[in-house]
């Protein structure tokens, strides 16, 4: 079916009604003219009758002219009588007539006997007529009356009847249509259409209905929409805030440095966008529980709104990295006095109960457009600075720069090759020879890692040891290269390589990683560990030395020797000495180098000295001249490593070395 | 829906009104008359309500031509006449004698201030009648039986109501042609009865109620409810005649009692006529077909 418009509806309903409303009128009109029209037709009927008997009375033969000014009277007075005429039929004469000018015009009027008066139309009949029956004795003779209906004025009364009830049905038919329209529309129509509007467009509510059913729609619709409108407003915030901090989330961040971007194209705006890092804050969860940290996360933003301006925008990224937004830069002024508000605030101790803490944030700061034309760029650019503010020590800011963008764009390729490199084999190990002072004979060797870039070659170990260690790459690489010594202590077992002791070197954070000594443990099962050295720095065996204490204990029991290395150049701490059972020193490379000096020959002295006391070997390395081998031999010092015998060579080198029997 | 159903009964009840407001009863079947000792069953009949219950208007008029001439306007279905009247309308309105009433008996007659011999013997004589009723037959025959010549008459054509009125100098000789009741007070005034029906045997008057024969024909069963009212109405007052005059003394000009019962002496009912009857006046042109028994 088709459909109508609630307004085309009511006006066919309208029309339905003033359809019956006029049946219903033309019907009372109907019978008001029939009313009427009997009236009229009585008052016709007895005026009619009235002549006929005045005239039956009182019409005699020759007296007309006695009565003629009653007669005139009588149809003068009478608006619905034109005319009386009275003829002699016999001798063709009028005897009377009121209208006595006009009575020609009467020829040709047909006449009704006054029989028929009470069956006629009055309104289709212009004359009646009867006769008068008068006597001359006994003997009868008849005047003929005619009575001439006054037809223009019947008519009238007819019309403004007609027009009486025409003018009253339209203007009722208008005043009622008019009316009904009007509380239709008010009530009805009007309200229909706000709630239509308000259906569609959720805004302007209306007013309170007169009519129920429509003021429950409305009620309905209005909680509905609130509803909706609150669970929108929750839907926003929950995709544009955070949910932990109330903050702008990624998400609605994104949107805003694109938005700024946008502004920023058309006007030449600059933002300043800052990427800040909770300094050690996985220490704080770590140690104190999450819930602890949502608190501070909860603090720290609240300090960050607070250090802003109205128009900054503060958002959390996640964790514990938030970014700032501060639009319509004029100088980084305005950057410093933010900062400066930050490090101040969160400089104030945090006290919870009656735990205190203390936040620093390491915060990197990219410019638009200078640092990046898109958000992705800046935020990379910044997180890049942020990372250089770490790495200055962190509660500290950096702005990023060009050289700052490559030395971490080397850092990544790095981070990348060594990732690829493990599974592709970029590194190898290259041995450096250990050799007996006294013998001259090569007796062990230190294992290095190399890596080769295919595209540049060999990569020097210092560019990316730190980074292994800072990306946490340098667990797999410490395990691939005990994996490799032992591979290879297994191949020169039984071999002329057999007695060779080879050493390793690891790292902190791979002696600090749990599964150290599990994976240690399995992968020098099947070897004779007493082949093995493992060469630890001074830095391995700060904080929580107990615990260090019981792995070195363990990597002991398994018979795996151990290597103090570059000792002299960290703490030298007597008492590692004492209580760790260290199976040799390594003079580092510097004391080496200064031997000329009187001091460092002393220190030298000193070390080896001890290292008599403890019995404990002690290999010399960097050694590059006869002169250092001499001083060494004289001081009883027991091996030396060095260029002087060789630099680390690939095993196959190393293997020709050995048997040749040759230094140099 | 409620509303809506109520609506409609509103709508469907303005629209069955407004079809059936004109809906009436069926039309009364209306009498003309007058007053006339020999209509009193009717007046009775219309006191004791016969006439209402039965959808039957009676109206009294002054005299004979008065009742015809709102019948011969189509005021009235019926009309009472003498056979004057009945000869009058017969062909111009199909006219049939349906109920005989009575016959007069002494009820119509000629009253004068003067003797009969004072009458012979004067030059003029004014003479009072209804011109276009019984009254001329009447006179007529008291003109023939007394041999007076028509132009000693001097004619005034007036209703019963008129002459009853009329205030007459004393040296003029007048007659009068009237009817019971109209007689009682000109007797009062002096007025000697020099004739009458009873004893002018040349006419008789026949007084019937008459009607179309379309409204024969259409409303028969009606009339013969109308036959069956004036049976009861001639039983009842004849029987109960103080009753009866308590109810129509009104009707006929306030008559007393003494006058009433003379007065119902002066016809004699013929509302049940003997076939003898039916055979004399059938001369006169009552078709005994029509009559009701």
């Amino acid at each position: 079916m088709k459909n109508i418009s609630i307004k085309f509806f009511i006006v066919l309903i309208l029309l339905t009604f003033m359809g019956i409303f006029g049946f219903i009128f033309n019907e009372f009109f109907q019978e008001a003219k029939h009313s009427t029209q009997k009236l009229l037709e009585e008052n016709i009927q007895a005026t009619v009758l009235n002549i006929k008997h005045f005239l039956d009375k009182n019409l005699k033969k020759d007296n007309i002219n006695q009565i003629t000014a009653y007669l005139d009277n009588n149809i003068h007075g009478n608006e619905l009588i034109k005319d009386l005429h009275i003829v002699d039929k016999k001798h063709k004469q009028v005897i009377y007539a009121t209208d006595r000018d006009t009575i020609v015009q009467h020829i040709n009027t047909q006449c009704v006997p006054i029989s028929k008066i009470i069956n006629s139309d009055i309104y289709e009949q212009q004359c009646y007529t009867f006769s008068i029956k008068l006597f001359d004795k006994f003997n009868p003779f008849y005047y003929q009356s005619y009575v001439y209906l006054n037809k223009e004025y019947l008519d009238s009364l007819l019309q403004n009847q007609i027009d009486k009830y025409r003018i009253l049905f339209v203007s009722y038919g208008l005043f009622f249509i008019l009316f009904i329209w009007i509380l239709l529309k008010k009530f009805l129509v009007n309200p229909l259409e706000q709630l239509r509007q308000f259906a569609y467009y959720q805004t302007n509510t209306p007013k309170e209905f007169f009519i129920q059913e429509l003021e429950s729609i409305r009620y309905s619709l209005s909680l509905t929409f609130k509803r909706l409108q609150k669970e929108q407003e929750e839907l926003f915030k929950l995709s544009t805030k955070d949910s932990l901090s109330g903050l702008y989330n990624r998400l609605s961040l994104m949107e805003k440095i694109e938005w700024l971007i946008a502004k920023g194209e058309r006007s030449d705006d600059k933002f300043a966008l800052l990427f800040l890092d909770l300094d050690d804050f996985k220490n704080i969860n770590d140690t104190q529980g999450h819930e602890f940290g949502d608190k501070i996360l909860r603090h720290v933003s609240q300090i960050l709104l607070d250090c802003v301006r109205e128009n900054d925008i503060v958002s959390r990224l996640g964790g514990d990295e938030f970014v700032i937004i501060l639009p319509e830069l004029k100088d980084n002024k305005t950057i410093l006095e933010v900062l400066k508000r930050i490090q101040t605030k969160l400089s104030e101790p945090i006290l919870f109960g009656t735990h205190s803490y203390a936040v620093t944030v390491s915060i990197g700061i990219t410019i638009y457009p200078k640092d990046g034309r898109d958000a992705t760029t800046l935020l990379k650019h910044a997180d890049i600075a942020m990372y250089k503010a770490k790495a200055l020590g962190k509660n500290n800011f950096h702005f990023f720069t060009e050289n700052l963008n490559e030395e971490i764009q080397n850092k990544i390729h790095t981070q990348q090759l060594i990732e690829k490199g493990l599974k592709k084999g970029y590194f190898k190990l290259f041995y450096q020879p250990k050799v007996d002072i006294k013998t001259d004979k090569i007796v062990a060797c230190e294992a290095l890692i190399r890596l080769f870039d295919p595209q540049k070659g060999m990569i020097p170990p210092n560019e990316f040891i730190s980074i292994a260690e800072e990306s946490g790459l340098i667990i797999p690489l410490g395990e691939w290269i005990i994996q490799e010594a032992v591979k290879q202590l297994k191949e020169w077992k039984n071999t002329p390589f057999d007695n060779i002791k080879l050493s390793i070197n690891v790292s902190g954070t791979q002696f600090q990683n749990p599964h150290f000594l599990t994976s240690l443990q399995k992968v020098v099962s099947d070897i004779d560990t007493s082949k093995l050295d493992i060469e630890l720095t001074e830095s391995v065996l700060i904080n929580d030395f107990d615990a260090k204490f019981e792995k070195i204990n363990t990597i002991k029991k398994m018979g795996i020797s151990l290597s103090l290395d570059d000792f002299g150049t960290g703490y030298s701490s007597l008492s590692y000495l004492k209580r760790i059972p260290f199976d040799t020193l390594k003079i580092d490379k510097s004391f080496i180098d200064d031997l000329e000096k009187e001091q460092d020959k002393s220190f030298v002295n000193m070390i080896i000295g001890i290292a008599d006391d403890l019995n404990m070997e002690v290999v010399a390395e960097g050694v590059e001249s006869q002169k250092q081998l001499d001083y060494l031999a004289s001081i009883g010092c027991e091996q030396y490593q060095g260029y002087y015998c060789s630099k680390p060579l690939p095993v196959e080198e190393f293997e020709k070395l050995f048997l040749s029997r040759k230094c140099h | 829906m409620r509303y809506f159903v109520a609506l409609a009964i509103i709508l469907f009840s303005l629209l069955l009104s407004s079809c059936t407001h004109e809906k009436q009863t069926e039309k009364p079947l209306t009498i003309s008359t007058n007053s006339w000792i020999g209509y009193t069953p009717l007046f009775y009949a219309q006191e004791k309500g016969y006439l209402k219950e039965n959808n039957i208007k009676l109206v009294v008029n002054v005299s004979l031509a008065e009742a015809a001439e709102l019948y011969s306007v189509g005021k009235a279905d019926m009309l009472t006449t003498t056979q004057h009247e009945y000869y009058a309308f017969k062909k111009e309105f199909d006219l049939v004698p349906v109920i005989l009433l009575d016959r007069s008996n002494g009820g119509d007659m000629i009253l004068s201030n003067k003797s009969i011999d004072e009458l012979l013997q004067a030059e003029e004589i004014t003479a009072y009648l209804e011109i276009d009723s019984i009254n001329a037959e009447i006179l007529k025959d008291f003109l023939k039986l007394y041999n007076i010549p028509l132009s000693k008459l001097h004619m005034i054509n007036k209703d019963q109501a008129q002459i009853e009125d009329i205030q007459l100098p004393k040296d003029q000789t007048v007659l009068i042609v009237t009817y019971v009741p109209y007689n009682i007070a000109l007797q009062k005034r002096g007025f000697q009865v020099l004739a009458s029906t009873k004893d002018i045997n040349s006419i008789i008057v026949i007084d019937s109620l008459c009607c179309s024969k379309n409204l024969y024909e259409t409303r028969f069963t009606d009339l013969k409810k109308l036959k069956k009212i004036i049976d009861r109405s001639v039983d009842e007052l004849m029987q109960d005649k103080k009753a009866s005059y308590l109810l129509v003394k009104k009707y006929l000009g306030d008559l007393n009692y003494k006058e009433y019962i003379e007065s119902l002496e002066t016809i004699a009912w013929i509302n049940k006529p003997s076939k003898e009857l039916l055979e004399r006046i059938k001369p006169l042109g009552y078709e005994s077909r029509y009559i009701l028994p």
